[in-house]
């Protein structure tokens, strides 16, 4: 019987819904949260657990960050860039070398999956950064005028980061699937 | 509900500050593995063959953003830290390392 989706489809569906997915709504509900919860005032109070918990959120969009890149690259990195025997013609299943034999695609490796290749790194230790301030502050980070626009800076950025690459891996996706 | 009142007084800062600034050095340093490698200057090693070079440059400027926090993180983690040059240091350098591992930038080598 054959499989639906095959191994190589499955990983590159964890890598990019399941952990990618995953951190991008983590990141998207830290930022809104980092601009819910700061006291209204210099003397506003923040709740100690609710910052506990935003604390853990970053914490968990770390760590889904840090698993997307790994199996990003070591997993579903090299059968993308595997070379396809000399003289074989139908290239769909060595998406780099399909997407490099049409002018028209060229551009999905040489611009979009080499971006992809780093970017995401950045994003996830930025995440770090802001999950570890917001470990070690917990309300302080939100209390803290100063803190808190650092921690969302680093979120914010984060955000644009992984959300650029998965509309990149996407297009690269749709044109080049890893089946 | 277990509140506490944000308080005027200020927050030793050293800690966030430092984690900030190493995120940007850790940006800059996968920037410049980028580059060295494009310009044939400097290839880190693949550290698995069939993923290639980027497992290299990857894991290089994971450590590199490792030591720097490291090192940032000690000296600052007591102390108060004006976020004036920060803050424009960290961003011109995350600006920088996304700049660098952006292929066209390539091309003008």
């Amino acid at each position: 019987m054959d499989l639906l989706f095959s191994g190589r489809s499955i990983w590159t569906m964890v890598h990019g819904i399941v952990l990618g997915g995953a951190a991008l709504m983590g990141l998207a509900a830290a930022l809104f949260s980092l601009r819910a919860m700061r006291p209204a005032t210099d003397r506003g109070v923040v709740d100690e657990s609710q910052a506990q918990l935003l604390a853990w959120l970053m914490v968990g969009v770390a760590v889904m960050l840090w698993l997307t890149v790994i199996v990003g690259t070591y997993v579903t990195f090299p059968p993308y860039r595997a070379t396809p025997p000399e003289g074989l013609t139908d290239l769909s299943a060595y998406p780099r070398s399909l997407l490099r034999a049409n002018p028209q695609t060229a551009w999905l490796h040489s611009v979009a999956m080499e971006t992809k290749e780093h970017v995401p790194w950045v994003a996830a230790m930025l995440a770090t950064a802001a999950a570890f301030i917001g470990m070690r502050y917990r309300s302080r980070m939100l209390g803290d005028a100063m803190l808190r626009r650092v921690t969302a800076t680093l979120v914010a950025i984060s955000f644009a980061l992984v959300a650029a690459v998965a509309l990149l891996g996407v297009f690269i996706n749709k044109v080049a699937p890893l089946e | 509900m277990a509140a506490i009142e944000s308080e005027r007084t200020t927050v030793v800062n050293g800690a966030a500050m430092a984690a900030f600034l190493a995120g940007g050095i850790g940006a800059l340093a996968m920037g410049l593995f980028v580059i060295l490698n494009e310009a044939g200057l400097y290839s880190a090693p693949a550290l698995y063959d069939p993923a290639g070079g980027v497992t290299g440059r990857t894991a290089f400027a994971t450590a590199t953003w490792l030591i720097a926090w490291v090192v940032l993180h000690n000296r600052w983690k007591r102390r108060q830290i004006e976020s004036g040059r920060v803050w424009p240091t960290t961003l011109a350098l995350i600006a920088l390392g996304i700049l660098l591992t952006f292929p066209p930038v390539w091309t003008l080598l």
